[in-house]
């Protein structure tokens, strides 16, 4: 049900001791298009990131043997620059920080919603796979002009604030990733706290009455539980 | 080593001082009695001596000379323990007193001016194991020839009455040092009797009687302010244990609610066979139950670091307006659709960290536009005074009974119990609201009346 990216295919390592959670890790990224290898501990997932050639690595702190620090220093001491992504459930700032410090690319606090694991790790591996930065975007008839700050669909100019001038861009620049809230909030208005508000809901449907209101094809879609997504086709996607 | 006990330091100190006075004191005695027995010897020096000094002055011829030994014999009669010596101007000796040999050593001390040498320094000297005290005069008789006179006291008596006063000094002394830290004891046992008094009230105080304390009335003014410190610490274990009690059973209750929902739902959909979409509805349920309590356990170990201190503020200067233009760009189109504006005005700058502050601005930004009738508008107004920041969040809606006021900040707390479903969060906001300002130091206060609510947060702009 989770879109498969069209692009070449992505091997991911994931090194979590905590049974339930490493198996549902592998199930949700490998059915959402990557390759996926699980490390049971520290010493496994040292030996599998040196030998095997991965995009990404998916990195628990707490583990057996090797903690996680210690597998990143490991890592790093090998040269190897793949992109880490930290998963902690000690919610400290000093955590983050060790963390980063030793060359973690980004974090994950536990408990952590899985769509908004996803969106992380495709930021991470598009990092280093991204284009030239485009200067129109587009889905279907609808045209996002970053320069001339102009959005139009089927040729319609669009009146946009400049948050839901930003919203549209990140659903463009996102197209067929779905977009967790909090990931919005803090992409759009820069708000890195959960609110107890709809005000995500509300501007998401503000910015679909002005781009899907009286066309046939809809792009904005809900997928319900677990945020927002732009796309064209029509797989089924919304709930 | 493990510490002296106080009455056994206090004891100790009572004796060395004791010991300390009563030893001046003896030194000081042992000292006027040597002198009287001294004095008492130079009187007794002198009388012989002028007796002496009398015999010669009167022998004016040989003769009376030659009958001078016999007349000095006849003088010192009886005197026991008297001994004298003269010698002539060779230095031969001319009298003794029987069996007397002085040391030849022996000079004259008299001195130049004295005419009859009543002052002489008197000297003291061993010979064949006797203690003497004496003097060594001039001696001029009626014909002018001169002699020198030597008398000596025997002192032995003297000295072994000194060594027994001294010996009899020593044991009463260290007699009264005992008796001194022993009645020290005593006293301070009685005088440390309320000490253990409140050692005894303090142990009847436990968990379940935090609520007791101390009472100081009949407490000493030393103990008085170690009962006050005390009562104050009650307090404040007092506050925290009730808060902490209150807390875990706060958990419990909000916990309780999801997960037996969840538990019912499940036990209900596994009851009987059902389709693919009814399985999606029903897991659909469960993730929005889940997501709530996540959100919950998130709001309380936020709230929890930021209690404890663990969450210390970063400290810049933060642009108070600029935040609160920034969340009212976010909360733009929710409170649009409410039919609520938002209103700012005034500008502030505190000492602080971004991310929290802006926390605790978006609560209650978010708290108020919640409360506000559609068609009114939020009004946040911000000012700087000398040494403080202020922040007033307000809005019109029906005034919070006073009695809720107090509590609002409290963990879960909320006004009407029935709407802790409805979508309003967990009833965290203003607790962690209420943390990160008093983790900055500052102070947030709330009012209700004439239809208005504002809270008002005051933070402090010198750092300390």
């Amino acid at each position: 049900m989770l879109i498969r990216p069209k692009h070449v295919t992505m091997k991911l390592l994931i090194v979590e001791d905590e049974p339930k959670t490493g198996d549902y890790l592998k199930q949700g990224l490998t059915e959402a298009g990557f390759v996926t290898d699980l490390a049971r501990d520290g010493w496994e997932g040292l030996e599998l990131a040196k030998a095997g050639h991965y995009d990404l690595m998916i990195l628990d702190v707490m583990l057996p043997g090797l903690n996680g620090w210690q597998v990143l220093e490991g890592v790093r001491r090998s040269g190897i620059e793949m992109p880490v992504l930290f998963l902690t459930a000690r919610d400290q700032v000093e955590d983050r920080v060790k963390g980063l410090e030793l060359g973690a690319d980004d974090y994950l606090v536990k408990p952590f919603a899985f769509a908004e694991l996803l969106a992380r790790v495709r930021s991470l591996v598009r990092r280093g796979h991204s284009s030239l930065e485009a200067t129109v975007l587009k889905a279907a008839d609808l045209e996002l002009d970053l320069l001339r700050r102009r959005a139009t669909r089927a040729n319609q100019k669009i009146d946009l604030t400049a948050k839901e001038f930003a919203l549209l861009e990140l659903f463009l620049r996102r197209q067929g990733e779905v977009l967790p809230r909090s990931l919005i909030a803090s992409q759009v208005w820069d708000m890195n706290f959960d609110s107890d508000t709809n005000v995500i809901d509300v501007a998401v449907r503000r910015l679909r009455i002005k781009i899907d209101e009286g066309f046939e094809l809809k792009l904005i879609h809900t997928v319900r539980g677990m945020g927002y997504v732009l796309e064209t086709g029509t797989d089924g996607t919304t709930a | 080593m493990m510490p002296l006990s106080l009455t056994a330091r206090i004891s100790l100190y009572f004796a060395a001082a004791a010991c300390m006075v009563l030893l001046a004191t003896g030194y000081f005695l042992a000292h006027v009695v040597e002198s009287h027995f001294e004095e008492g010897d130079r009187h007794e020096l002198n009388g012989k001596r002028e007796l002496i000094q009398n015999l010669f002055k009167q022998a004016r011829n040989p003769t009376e000379i030659a009958q001078l030994p016999q007349q000095l014999h006849d003088a010192l009669v009886g005197h026991h323990g008297l001994e004298v010596t003269v010698t002539d101007a060779s230095g031969t000796p001319w009298f003794s007193t029987p069996g007397t040999t002085f040391p030849g050593t022996l000079q004259i001390t008299c001195p130049e001016q004295s005419l009859d040498c009543r002052d002489a320094a008197l000297q003291q000297w061993q010979q064949a194991g006797v203690d003497y005290r004496g003097m060594t005069v001039p001696l001029t008789a009626g014909n002018g020839q001169t002699y020198t006179l030597t008398l000596g006291l025997d002192i032995e008596r003297h000295e072994i009455f000194m060594d027994t006063f001294r010996i009899v000094l020593a044991i009463a002394i260290a007699l009264a040092a005992l008796a001194t830290a022993g009645l020290g004891w005593v006293i301070t046992r009685w005088g440390l009797a309320p000490l253990r008094q409140v050692t005894t009230m303090v142990s009847g105080i436990s968990a379940e009687h935090l609520a007791d304390r101390l009472s100081d009335d009949h407490l000493p003014t030393e103990l008085k302010p170690l009962a006050t410190a005390f009562n104050a610490m009650l307090a404040r274990l007092d506050d925290s244990f009730r808060r902490l009690t209150e807390f875990s059973s706060n958990i419990a209750h909000e916990l309780r609610t999801p997960i037996s929902n969840l538990m019912t739902q499940t036990q209900v959909a596994l009851s009987s066979a059902r389709d693919k979409d009814a399985y999606k509805e029903i897991l659909y349920s469960s993730l929005e139950e889940y997501e709530r309590m996540a959100q919950m356990v998130g709001d309380m170990l936020y709230l929890a670091q930021t209690d404890n201190g663990l969450l210390k503020p970063g400290m810049a200067q933060v642009h108070l307006a600029e935040e609160t233009q920034g969340l009212f760009d976010y909360f733009e189109a929710w409170a649009e659709e409410r039919s609520v504006s938002l209103i700012l005005t005034g500008t502030a700058i505190a000492p602080g960290d971004r991310l929290m502050l802006r926390r605790a601005l978006s609560n209650l930004i978010s708290n108020a536009i919640r409360h506000t009738p559609p068609g009114h508008a939020v009004h946040v107004s911000l000012g700087n005074t000398d040494d403080r920041a202020t922040v007033a969040v307000e809005n019109p809606g029906p005034d919070i009974p006073a009695e809720h006021l107090p509590r609002l900040f409290e963990r879960f707390y909320r006004v009407d119990p029935s709407r802790q479903r409805k979508g309003d969060g967990a009833g965290l906001g203003l607790a962690i609201v209420k943390a990160i300002v008093e983790a900055h130091g500052g102070s947030i206060s709330v009012t209700s009346a004439n239809q208005t609510t504002r809270f008002q947060l005051s933070l402090r702009t010198h750092t300390t």
